[in-house]
């Protein structure tokens, strides 16, 4: 009989039942979006703001204070520590090998000119290819790195062609100065070599680098006898915000007790990831480069706090729309519930029709909501941030929970205000 | 005028007696309304606020000397006018030079600065101790701290060289406007006179101050205070010839003389100062995992006192606007000076406008999206609503009402929803706004006047659209059919 009478309800009693299950619907579709957005925003912002470049630098342990604090001019080779090329490859295996993405070494020297002038000229990865140990594969280097360098006249340097050791790119200024143009061919003498290079694009960093010439690395170890050695290593990875744990740790990771100690070093903490990095690459110092770190660290909290405010206002204003919608349509059923009274039903009975009718209808609601609130979430992970947004399982029984929520308690003082009514006044047409 | 009383009455008496529905009604347009007016401020402010948390990284305009000029203190206030007060949020001065640390014979790169300007410019600084806050104070980076074992407290004592002061200045030292040039000369009796000149913005001498404390007090040490001396040097150009541009002082021709070449030989200051040696407090070391660990600041103050000079070699900016409008500031900033440039600082401002446009696109399509949803939900709870009230229309029809003042009856009473609904829910809104922009950026929001009345008008809009399906359909049914059920 109850099954009867639901499915009647539900069949006859179609548009209204249509439009309870599209508001639910509605409802659950701005849950799911938002919730899903609100969940992934956290990792797309970070990636945009890898924008800003790295935010480690890995420098051998014994580095060149010397040639900053003894005034000894640049070019003079006292720079005796390095850090080894070929073990670049080990950032991809430490514990959090996932948020590293993208790395690039840095070798630097001075070249003498063909005027007889002296610039500064770094050895670095542009896209260099990598197979790592663990089977994947990656392109690194400065092309991802320096995103807001324009090359303002012929192109990158492109590692995967096969003459790229014998190109390099100029800065702006450097190039205006020296009348420099893509395609020239310029004799460029080092302390330990010489060779004829090809300009293969002229760059405008809009700072220090402009008077500077970029090449391979492999180039400039050949050039300065420093095989397989580096300077420094730029990385850039994806961080969790600093806490107070954070910050004790940077300090001294010993101190810590050995539960803040897990707790630290696997979370993505900037200075977690610095220690794993110390940890792999022999005789370096990995610190953050605060400008880069602190930022992301402001700029991701604020925008999650802003994503869950926005998200806990829509999800409260679909909570009520529902529960309006679903009092509303309680109550303009006063007619039948009076009736059914007058025949001799309980008053738990019609409860348990009225609610098992909704919560059917809601079902059908969240079901359809939640797959068109997949298609807002993707909408947005597309248009603004151009990669889709994962699913977070932890979702579904979220929004589920809520719309069960949500509609029992818009449905429950509507059925209690209608089972108050005497049926004899309801019937008459009160 | 009854017909109107009547139809006020009829709106009224509908809204009164069936309270508990018009409730819902009135709530589910204000929740709308809310959820419109909260999201379209928090909207319009986004950029601001944001742009405003971007600062962190630090200065994103940069002022520079043009080349061949100089740059001052007193200049920086005339060029920062061009960019609006609310927008700047720093200008932070430097001037680089070396500086000895004779006990430990190490040099370092010290930067002066205006310490109460760098928190602003330069967040990310993380200093352990405090930044100086009177003269004879450093700053000094990690790298060096660690490298030397100078703590907080400690004492250090840097001296200033100049270096190679036996050459002769050029020409175009001494025609440089704005330029600070020092020169010295031998005077009586083998004591050597120091003087420093300030050129004008047309290199000709705006200021002239003598040390003659080596000279014979009653003679040749007048030239210091004697302003019928001093003034004849005013506005004139270099190279000056005794007797001619410039009289000497009575009684202290070789002083006269010795201040005279003085001047024709002034270079520009930091190749001319004396050596000078300061003792400092260290009051904070420096982190930031950039170059900054290799430096020793110290205030502009200490530097003049080291240098003899009060020029700057760059003033970062961290200005809050757009790239667009960045780029308009610095282009007016280098047509409007002749001796300043502005150059933006690409890394921060070509990123901070990627970035920023990504999260205003964000917060732009969730809130269409929030909107969209939001005002459907409000019309299907109208629609529900109107349409329970079918027999009513039915019992009027059948009374001799016309289909035309049914309908002006129920849009009378959607609209009127609307309205409550509205101002309700424009106050709503703006509160919501407040309390999301005072915990996310701890700053309040502007009211958006023109947002009321715009609430308002959406809400009417969609409470009088959501009555008139379900009335249109309630009209067109033959009241009989309504009035029996069903």
């Amino acid at each position: 009989m109850l099954f009867r009478m639901i499915r009647g309800v539900l069949f006859h009693q179609k548009g209204k039942m249509l439009l309870i299950a599209l508001t639910i619907a509605l409802g659950a579709s701005l849950a799911t979006g938002m919730l899903n957005v609100v969940l992934g925003v956290e990792e797309k912002v970070n990636k945009e703001l890898k924008n800003y470049g790295a935010n480690i630098v890995v420098k051998p342990k014994d580095s060149s204070l010397l040639s900053d604090i003894y005034d000894v001019g640049e070019g003079a080779e006292l720079n005796t520590a390095y850090l080894r090329e070929d073990e670049l490859g080990k950032l991809k295996t430490i514990f959090w090998a996932f948020n590293i993405v993208d790395f690039t070494p840095f070798l630097d020297t001075q070249v003498t000119l063909p005027d007889g002038g002296t610039a500064g000229m770094t050895g670095s990865w542009f896209n260099h290819h990598l197979d790592l140990p663990t089977g994947e594969s990656l392109d690194a280097g400065i092309v991802g790195m320096r995103s807001w360098w324009d090359i303002t006249e012929g192109r990158w340097l492109d590692e995967k062609d096969e003459n790229a050791s014998g190109e390099v790119i100029a800065g702006a200024l450097l190039a205006q100065r020296q009348g420099w143009h893509a395609g020239d061919v310029i004799h460029l003498k080092a302390s330990h070599g010489e060779k004829d290079v090809t300009i293969a694009g002229i760059f405008d960093a809009g700072g220090d680098e402009d008077e500077q010439i970029y090449a391979t690395l492999d180039l400039v170890q050949a050039l300065t006898d420093r095989e397989n050695k580096v300077a420094s290593i730029e990385v850039s990875a994806l961080t969790t915000p600093d806490n107070e744990l954070a910050r004790r740790a940077a300090k001294n990771p010993a101190a810590l007790s050995s539960r803040d100690y897990e707790t630290w070093y696997c979370t993505a903490y900037v200075s977690a990831i610095c220690y794993q990095i110390q940890e792999v690459i022999t005789g370096s110092v990995a610190s953050a480069v605060r400008k880069v770190a602190e930022s992301e660290g402001t700029i991701l909290d604020k925008t999650k706090l802003l994503m869950i405010l926005i998200t806990a206002l829509s999800l409260v204003g679909s909570a009520l729309g529902i529960s309006n919608l679903v009092t509303a349509s309680v109550m303009e059923r006063s007619k039948e519930i009076g009736l059914l009274k007058a025949i001799g039903a309980k008053d738990r009975s019609i409860t348990g029709v009225v609610m098992t009718e909704i919560l059917i209808t809601a079902l059908l609601g969240f079901a359809a909501g939640y797959l068109l609130g997949f298609g807002f979430a993707q909408l947005i992970g597309q248009s603004v941030f151009g990669s889709s947004i994962d699913m977070d399982p932890k979702v579904a029984p979220i929004v589920a929970g809520l719309i069960a929520l949500v509609t029992i308690a818009g449905s429950l003082p509507a059925i209690r205000m209608v089972l108050r009514l005497r049926p004899a006044e309801v019937l008459h047409g009160g | 005028m009854t017909k109107r009383r009547m139809f006020l009455r009829m709106i009224t008496a509908s809204l009164l007696r069936r309270r508990s529905r018009m409730m819902i009604a009135l709530l589910s347009i204000g929740i709308g309304a809310t959820i419109l007016a909260g999201l379209v401020t928090i909207y319009v402010d986004v950029p601001r606020q944001m742009g405003a948390q971007f600062r962190s990284y630090g200065a994103n305009m940069l002022l520079l000397p043009k080349e061949g000029a100089a740059l001052n203190r007193d200049q920086l206030a005339g060029v920062l006018e061009t960019i609006p007060q609310d927008e700047l949020i720093g200008a932070t001065p430097y001037r680089y030079v070396r500086l000895d640390m004779t006990s430990r014979q190490q040099s370092f790169t010290a930067a002066g600065t205006d310490f109460s300007q760098v928190p602003k410019t330069s967040p990310y600084f993380s200093i352990e101790g405090a930044y100086p806050e009177n003269t004879r104070e450093v700053l000094v980076g990690k790298n060096i701290a660690d490298n030397i074992g100078v703590k907080t407290g400690s004492t250090m004592e840097l001296t200033y060289q100049p270096t190679d002061s036996g050459e002769q200045a050029s020409p175009e030292e001494s025609r440089t406007p704005n330029a600070e040039l020092a020169g010295s000369a031998e005077g009586f009796g083998g004591g050597t006179v120091y003087v420093t000149v300030k050129l004008d913005g047309q290199a000709a001498i705006a200021s002239l101050e003598i040390d003659a404390g080596t000279q014979t007090p009653e003679y040749g040490g007048r030239a210091a205070e004697d302003d019928n001396f001093l003034k004849q040097f005013i506005g004139k150009t270099l190279p000056l010839a005794l007797g001619e541009d410039v009289d000497a002082l009575s009684g202290a021709t070789v002083t006269s003389e010795a201040v005279v070449q003085a001047v024709n030989t002034a270079r520009k200051t930091e190749k001319a100062a004396r050596p000078q040696t300061l003792n400092f407090t260290v009051t904070g070391i420096l982190t930031t995992g950039g170059e900054e660990e290799d430096y020793v600041f110290l205030s502009l103050d200490d530097m003049k006192t080291l240098t003899g000079s009060e020029q700057l070699d760059v003033v970062e900016l961290s200005v809050s606007a757009s790239a667009e409008q960045l780029e308009a500031y610095a282009a007016a900033i280098s047509d409007e000076h002749d001796t300043v440039q502005a150059r933006l600082v690409k890394r921060v401002t070509r990123s901070e406008a990627s970035v920023l446009e990504k999260l205003t696109a964000l917060v732009f399509l969730v809130t269409l999206v929030v909107l969209l949803l939001t005002m459907i939900c409000v019309s299907t709870t109208m629609m529900a609503v109107v349409s329970e009230r079918r027999r009513e229309i039915g019992l009027r029809k059948a009374l001799g009402a016309s289909d035309g003042s049914i309908r002006a009856e129920f849009l009378g009473e959607g609209l009127f929803l609307g309205l409550l609904g509205g101002i309700l829910g424009g106050i709503l809104g703006f509160v919501f706004a407040q309390v999301v922009s005072v915990n996310v950026f701890g700053s309040s929001i502007t009211f958006q006047p023109l947002l009321l009345p715009i609430t308002m008008i959406i809400s009417m809009l969609i409470a009088a659209l959501s009555c008139l399906l379900p009335i249109k359909r309630a009209v067109a049914i033959d009241p009989a059919i309504v009035l029996k059920g069903e």
